[in-house]
């Protein structure tokens, strides 16, 4: 018996973690006028880390410490995908820490550190291995959200956020002892036995897969349990509410996705309707009340809850059950999250960068003074408006082609009322991204008005945000009209998730 | 003393934390609230490891093999994990709280009331 443990495999997660001390330690030694170089050197480690999980894993299914760490392409899609998005959130925030954040070396290596525990969410096998890399995650996202140590606004955001994290944690745990109490283990497919060999659920197996599900949708936002969402993005710095919202949701839905089609999914049965409940609520408050923020934070943090319900459409359709009675994994649905999980982060970032870069030039975030962007920046106002239209989902855009896809699966395993409604919350959305997009290009100041914070700024992009933008803006509309290579790599991740790895484990379980 | 009896205990506890929790306005009677309840996670864990006869075990009741061991072992390792996450959660909670104390001179929640709606 000897343990199955091939720790070259694990190079990428090493190098992370090796450049988030590097960065930190860096930061000691450097020089104060020197320090400009950390993000740079950052985002080189985390290139390096994604060439060598590309070299390494591609084509390679294997599980590490029997079966605690799982490496195959779903693993590595969404190693590629979050590590390009930390990076691109890192080169996002260059300016803004300039700015606003006095320490620079903390940022980008707690950045990188909670990159490792996206990661490690996606690529976890097991329950609690799956616990520990959340919170590797959340841990450095509560410090990320109070480093404007001196704003009242962003620590008050960071106390409600660890005093929440904190309560959700603890009751996901104790669905997590309770599902390991009923079923003996805490690896998802340990579980997916028990369940198909246990059809009815025992009681404390609901109350624990509940609890669990409770914990996740905190983690995610989902109605009922995003109270914390608005307040938090509001007050964080801005390009780590871009990165709250895009990777550490991104990161959640990994770890959901893998959760319920390699554990959970032979009681589907038992959950798709409480999953299909929770995304009807979420799409259909998310969206309303986006409508009457005067914040764009707050408005854009409403609009992604709104997003979180249609991926939970995705994750209510995970499996369809076949004529003989048996479950079957529906890859669409899952290539359909993915898919989606990817424009929707393009589109976000680019969105919260405009706002970023607004804020830098103008110390405000209200939608009103938004007014007379279009004149004094027709490339940011351009670039806000392709990111809202692609948020809201018009064709040409990525938003459009990625919503067909997630919205397809869901129709087709059985939810054409969710799919229905999805749609109508889309246009919803429209109506509150159309008044951004009107402030800024339409609305003339009439006689007696104040000029807006916009207009009595002088207005300059710097230069990396100008590139960063620029590539967003390619990216929203390379997907939007030519998205097959991507359906593609998500496709071939699905098939990693719904078939039986075929590797031998030394541990058994 | 048997499994029911440890649950309820953990299960009462839990109920105590939630209830902290959600009632309490004071920062830090939060987090201690939480504290009590990732104890609770803890004694249900233990609990399960100790009393849940895994059903690999009772097929060959003589041999010990690495899967009983693994089984037996899971619920101890879940509550080592859980002692170290929830201090580190605490250390961090205690930190942000004294930060928020510095600049308002209150740790009461019902008064973080700078952004809503």
């Amino acid at each position: 018996m000897s343990a199955n443990v091939n720790v070259n495999l694990l190079t990428p997660e090493f190098i992370l973690a090796g450049m988030g001390l590097l960065v930190l330690s860096l930061d000691l030694v450097l020089p104060k006028a020197r320090r400009g170089i950390l993000p740079w050197i950052g985002v080189a480690g985390l290139i390096a880390a994604v060439a060598t999980a590309l070299i390494y894993r591609w084509d390679r299914v294997e599980e590490l410490y029997g079966g605690v760490f799982i490496a195959d392409r779903y693993s590595l899609f969404f190693f590629a995908f979050l590590v390009i998005l930390g990076g691109a959130v890192m080169i996002a925030s260059v300016d803004y820490v300039k700015q606003h954040i006095k320490f620079p070396g903390e940022y980008y290596g707690i950045l990188i550190f909670s990159i490792l525990g996206m990661v490690l969410m996606a690529s976890a096998g097991e329950l609690l291995t799956a616990y520990i890399a959340m919170e590797l995650l959340s841990f450095s996202l509560y410090v990320l959200v109070a480093l404007r140590k001196y704003d009242s606004k962003s620590n008050e955001s960071a106390a409600k956020y660890i005093l929440l994290g904190a309560f959700s944690s603890a009751i996901m745990l104790y669905g997590i002892s309770m599902v390991w109490g009923v079923t003996g283990t805490t690896f998802y497919d340990g579980i997916a036995a028990h369940l198909t060999a246990n059809p009815d659920l025992d009681i404390g197996l609901i109350v624990g897969l509940s609890l669990i599900v409770a914990g996740l949708g905190f983690k995610v936002a989902a109605v009922p349990f995003h109270m914390w969402a608005p307040d938090v993005y509001e007050g964080a710095p801005t390009p780590v509410t871009a990165y709250l919202a895009i990777g550490s949701k991104a990161a959640a839905f990994a770890l959901i996705l893998r959760l319920f089609s390699e554990g959970l999914l032979p009681a589907i049965e038992d959950w798709r309707v409480l999953i299909a409940t929770l995304a009807a609520a979420t799409m259909v408050l998310g969206n309303l009340v986006a409508i009457r923020q005067e914040n764009i934070k707050r408005m854009l943090a409403y609009s992604s809850i709104g997003q979180v319900g249609y991926l939970l459409l995705g994750v209510a359709s995970l499996g369809v059950v076949d004529a003989g009675g048996a479950v079957v994994f529906s890859e669409r649905a899952s290539t359909g999250i993915m898919v989606h999980l990817v424009g929707y982060a393009v589109a976000n970032l680019a969105a919260f960068l405009v706002v970023a870069v607004v804020y830098s030039r103008t110390g405000s975030d209200q939608i009103s003074d938004y007014r007379g962007l279009a004149k004094k920046s027709p490339y940011l106002s351009l670039v806000l408006s392709v990111a809202l239209f692609s948020l809201a989902g018009l064709p040409f855009f990525a938003g459009f082609v990625t919503k067909f896809y997630l919205f397809t699966a869901g129709a087709e395993a059985g939810f054409l009322w969710l799919s229905g409604l999805a749609m109508v919350a889309s246009l919803v959305s429209l109506y509150y991204y159309l008044r951004v997009i009107q402030r800024a290009y339409v609305d003339q100041p009439s006689e007696g008005d104040e000029e807006t914070a916009v207009e009595r700024s002088t207005f300059f992009v710097p230069l990396t945000s100008w590139l960063m933008l620029g590539v967003l803006f390619v990216g929203m509309i390379l997907i939007g009209v030519w998205p097959t290579e991507l359906a593609a790599a998500a496709d071939s991740a699905s098939d990693a998730l719904g078939t039986v790895r075929d590797v031998s484990t030394a541990l058994v379980r | 003393m048997t499994l029911e009896n440890v649950l309820l205990v953990s299960s009462v506890l839990f109920a105590i934390g939630l209830y902290g929790a959600l009632a309490k306005s004071n920062a830090i009677m939060i987090l201690m609230s939480i504290e009590i309840m990732f104890n609770a996670v803890n004694i249900a864990a233990i609990a399960f490891s100790r009393f849940t006869v895994p059903a690999g075990l009772t097929d060959t009741p003589i041999t010990v093999t690495q899967q009983a061991v693994q089984r037996a072992l899971t619920g101890q390792m879940l509550s080592v994990f859980v002692i170290t996450a929830a201090a580190a959660e605490v250390a961090l909670g205690l930190a942000l709280v004294i930060v928020v104390y510095r600049q308002r001179g209150t740790v009461d929640v019902t008064d973080l009331t700078e952004m809503s709606g």
